[in-house]
Order: C-alpha cells, then sequence, then structure tokens
C-alpha cells in the first residue's frame, strides 16, 4: 500500500517561529516512498527545525504536514503513533546511559508496541549483526565509540519499523575516521528501500546516495534537484555561493 | 577573667564529660537515638513519595499541578520545622484535631522533607540532557513512559548524595521534636542533665549526633565523586 502511494510525505507551506523569530518562512516539499532526500544549507537556516517538525518534536505554528495521507497539524492526531512511523537520528545520539545496546533496543518496541521480548530480541540480533555491532550487545553506551553509538542509535529507531527516517547531521560530533562507518550504514538502509530525510553537511554523502538535494536558506527552499545538478549546476545564487564555501573548505 | 581561672581541668571534666555518669546515662541515650532514626528514616521515606509527587507536579506544564505544588515547598521550605512541628501538635487541637506526639512528630517530618526532597528531585530531573526526553518521545514514548523508564532511573543517582545530605539535616532537626514530647535524644539529653545537675548528658548527645551524622556526610561525598566520574564517562 505504502508503495502505491504518490507521496509518503507531503509539507505545505509550513511555517514555525519562536516567539517573533520566524525560522520557517513556507516550505514546501514532497518525498516519494522510498525517497532519500538530503537537505543542505547554511547554519541556522531551518534544517533541525524542519526535521523536528515531521515528527513533532516541535508544533509547527502553521501550513500542514500530511504523512502517509494524514494531517499532523490537525488536533486529535496521536503523536506517539505518528512518532513510530517517523525515526529520528540526532547528531548526539542520545542513548540511554543507564540502559545496555540491548536494552536501548528493546524498551521502545516492548513497552510502546507492546511486542513480545524474543521477537524484539531476535529483531535486535539482526540489526545489530547488520552494524557489526553483535557483540556489543551487553555493553553499556559509554563503553562505545562514538560511531558505534550512532550506529546503535540508528538501530534503535529502526526497531521500531517506522516508514521514514530523519538524520540530523548524524555524523557531526564524530571523529574523522568514525564517519565512514556511519554512513555506510545510512548507504544500506537508502539501498534496502528507507524513505530517508538526511540533514547533513556530507557533501559527498549527499551526491552518492541522495536521489534528490534540497538547498535551504533563512527558513525557505531555495532550490531543489537531482545532486549532478546541484552540484555542478546550481541556478540560484545563494546555492553557488554556499557549496563553494563547503566544497572548497 | 578570674572566674574563668578558678575553674581546673579535672572539675572541667567532670562537669561535662563525667565518666560514670556517661556510662549510667549511654543506655538512656542510645535507645532515645535509635527513635530519632526511626523517626527520621521514616519521615524521610515518606518525604521521598511526596517529593517525588511534587517534584512531578512541579515541572509539569499543566498550571493546576505546578503551582499547588510550588505553595506547597515554599510554604514548607519557608517556615522553620520548631513552627511546624507546634501547628501540627498544638494549633490543630482548636479543629478537633487531637494527634499523639509520634504521629504529629511523623507528620511534621514527613511533610518538612517532602518539600526539601522535591526540589532535590526537580534539580535532579532537570540536570538530564533534553535530548533523553526527546530521544525517549521520538520512539513513541508517552510523557510518563518516559519519565519512568528513561528520566528518573538517571535522575536517581544524580540525587543520591543531596538525598543523604538531607537525611543527615532531618536528623539532626529530629531534635527539635523534643518540643512536642517525643521522647528522642534531645528529650532524653533535657531530663537527664536537669535531674543529674551536670552537663554530661549534654556532650554525649552531642557525641552520638556526630557518630551519626559524620559517615553519613563522608558516604555523600564519596558518592558525589563516583558519580561525576560516571558522568565525565558519558
Ligand atoms: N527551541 C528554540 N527556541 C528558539 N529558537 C530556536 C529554537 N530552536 C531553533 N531556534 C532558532 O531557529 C533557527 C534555526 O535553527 P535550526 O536549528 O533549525 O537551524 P539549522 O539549519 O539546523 O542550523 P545548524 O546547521 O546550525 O544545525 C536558529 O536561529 C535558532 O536559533
Ligand atoms: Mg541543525
Amino acid at each position: 500500500m505504502l508503495k502505491d502511494m504518490q507521496f509518503i510525505i507531503e509539507i505545505e507551506d509550513l511555517r514555525k517561529r519562536f516567539g517573533d523569530n520566524e525560522v520557517l518562512k513556507g516550505v514546501n516539499l514532497k518525498v516519494k516512498p522510498s525517497e532519500v532526500v538530503c537537505i543542505i544549507g547554511p547554519s541556522g537556516s531551518g534544517k533541525s527545525t524542519l526535521l523536528r517538525c515531521v515528527n513533532l518534536l516541535e508544533k509547527p505554528s502553521s501550513g500542514k504536514i500530511i504523512l502517509e495521507g494524514i494531517d499532523l497539524t490537525q488536533p486529535g492526531v496521536d503523536i506517539n503513533k505518528v512518532r513510530q512511523k517517523v525515526g529520528i537520528v540526532f547528531q548526539s545520539y542520545n542513548l540511554f546511559p543507564h540502559l545496555t545496546v540491548e536494552q536501548n533496543l528493546l524498551l521502545a518496541p516492548m513497552r510502546v508496541q507492546k511486542r513480545s521480548r524474543e521477537e524484539c530480541l531476535e529483531k535486535a540480533e539482526k540489526l545489530l549483526r547488520r552494524m557489526g555491532l553483535i557483540e556489543k550487545m551487553r555493553a553499556y553506551p559509554d563503553q562505545l565509540s562514538g560511531g558505534q553509538q550512532q550506529r546503535v542509535a540508528i538501530a534503535r529507531a529502526l526497531m521500531m519499523d517506522p516508514d521514514v527516517m530523519l538524520f540530523d547531521e548524524v555524523t557531526s560530533a564524530l571523529d574523522p575516521e568514525l564517519v565512514k562507518e556511519v554512513l555506510d550504514a545510512m548507504k544500506e538502509l537508502a539501498a534496502g528501500g528507507m524513505t530517508m530525510l538526511v540533514v547533513t553537511h556530507e557533501m559527498g554523502f549527499a551526491r552518492e546516495v541522495s536521489d534528490r538535494v534540497v538547498f535551504m536558506d533563512h527558513g525557505v527552499i531555495v532550490e531543489e534537484g537531482k545532486p549532478e545538478e546541484i552540484f555542478t549546476a546550481p541556478k540560484n545564487r545563494r546555492t553557488k555561493e554556499f557549496l563553494s564555501r563547503v566544497l572548497t573548505a | 577573667m578570674l572566674f574563668v581561672a578558678e575553674i581546673n581541668l579535672a572539675q572541667l571534666i567532670d562537669k561535662y564529660f563525667n565518666f560514670k555518669l556517661a556510662l549510667e546515662f549511654l543506655p538512656h541515650l542510645l535507645s532515645a537515638a535509635r527513635w530519632a532514626i526511626i523517626y527520621t528514616l521514616v519521615g524521610e521515606s515518606i518525604g521521598i513519595i511526596i517529593g517525588l509527587v511534587i517534584a512531578l507536579a512541579r515541572i509539569s506544564s499543566f498550571k493546576l499541578l505546578s503551582y499547588p505544588a510550588s505553595i506547597y515547598v515554599n510554604l514548607f521550605r519557608g517556615t522553620p520545622l520548631l513552627v511546624q512541628l507546634m501547628f501540627i501538635y498544638y494549633a490543630l487541637p482548636y479543629v478537633g484535631i487531637n494527634l499523639p506526639p509520634y504521629l504529629a512528630g511523623i507528620i511534621g517530618l514527613s511533610l518538612n522533607s517532602g518539600a526539601y526532597v522535591a526540589e532535590i528531585f526537580r534539580a535532579g530531573i532537570l540536570s538530564i540532557p533534553k535530548g533523553q526526553m526527546e530521544a525517549a518521545r521520538s520512539l513513541g514514548m508517552s510523557y510518563g513512559q518516559a519519565m519512568f523508564y528513561v528520566i528518573i532511573p538517571q535522575a536517581v543517582r544524580v540525587v543520591i548524595p543531596p538525598l543523604t545530605n538531607e537525611f543527615v539535616a532531618l536528623l539532626k532537626d529530629s531534635s527539635l521534636l523534643y518540643v512536642i514530647q517525643v521522647p528522642e535524644i534531645a528529650y532524653r539529653m533535657r531530663s537527664l542533665a536537669s535531674a543529674s545537675f551536670n552537663a554530661t548528658s549534654y556532650t554525649l548527645a552531642a557525641l552520638i549526633y556526630l557518630s551519626l551524622t559524620i559517615p553519613l556526610t563522608y558516604f555523600a561525598s564519596y558518592m558525589e565523586k563516583r558519580l561525576s566520574r560516571y558522568k565525565s564517562h558519558a
């Protein structure tokens, strides 16, 4: 059924204000099932806020966010249901430090989705094996490297069987030599058909993995297109300036 | 000056630490100490339950919960325990509520420590990084589930040292129970002193308090050090 849907996410004229600071000034974005969309743009342009609106960590001031045909901005929407369909991974991992890797993975599916321990454990083992972390099952987060923690965070989000995954600069806090293992996990996920919205400064990743690149500045989408178009022949002046800055840096 | 010079060391010891009297008083004061510890433990335990509820109410975004909770905290932290105990024991009878001393004492200590514990829990909960709540909620957990499974277990570690310090404070404050006729350390100390015309019971009482509070204070600072190591890891 998901595959038949034309768009899995439709964002229409989304606005978000913090006090009198309007951070999102009318964002329009449609995402197809299995599409990988990378969002790039300067600091403060509203990329994180956009992602956080999609799983309702921020409440939109106006506009529509339609997920699988349901408008999330309508009253009466079950926020906790929505969030199970939309996984998010943060720059700062946010693993639960008092729980082992296994417990981090099992907590939400068992308590929220009331799935059996055996079923969850089987799924957790499958995910961790794929991530090459099966031997870390009983470790605590502070016994793992940043790259390992971030892969556990990805696995934790996947435990809920989300239809969409959001990534907010998930490699920005990592030492350079640990970036690749996390990006590789994301590539595998993309290859598996996951719908992904990825805020990133990794232009190589955006170029190689994304179906579409979106450039944001000052709370609006300035330009979007296929990665080869955006990276080789950007049309907008601000896109050009941004890219020449980040690509030469 | 003249007066001080006339008192020699032997007399001084006899007045403040007469060994024979000390031996005689010790069992009385120790049994009183047992009561002081029981009152404090019960008061602190009920205080922890009250404190957790009040802390959760205070950080709630519902004003209907947070306002009454902060009134409670301000009321009990803004008045002396002595006045609270006297109010419960001597003032409530005017509206027909007559409580026996032990009950008035337990209620007073519990309500008082509840207010302090609430502030300790609140600070502990607020010290957990915002990302923890967000990560839990983003996995579909309700606010209550996130609090119960993610935030509170982490906050508990943070609050152990200040809770221990609060226990020490309450143990010392339990001496005020003597004003409502509860036979704890201070009460016994006074009656022994007036019966013997000697200050030994004061000295002994002070030593008993110290032997309880000093180890606890060390435990609190030891836990604090352990916790800061745990934090630098995370
Ligand atoms: N909770 C908040 N309260 C007030 N202002 C906020 C809040 N969150 C974000 N902002 C403001 O919104 C603007 C956009 O922030 P946002 O984090 O979305 O930018 P970003 O594009 O993700 O930037 P970066 O690349 O630095 O992560 C910034 O000016 C920020 O200060
Ligand atoms: Mg950001």
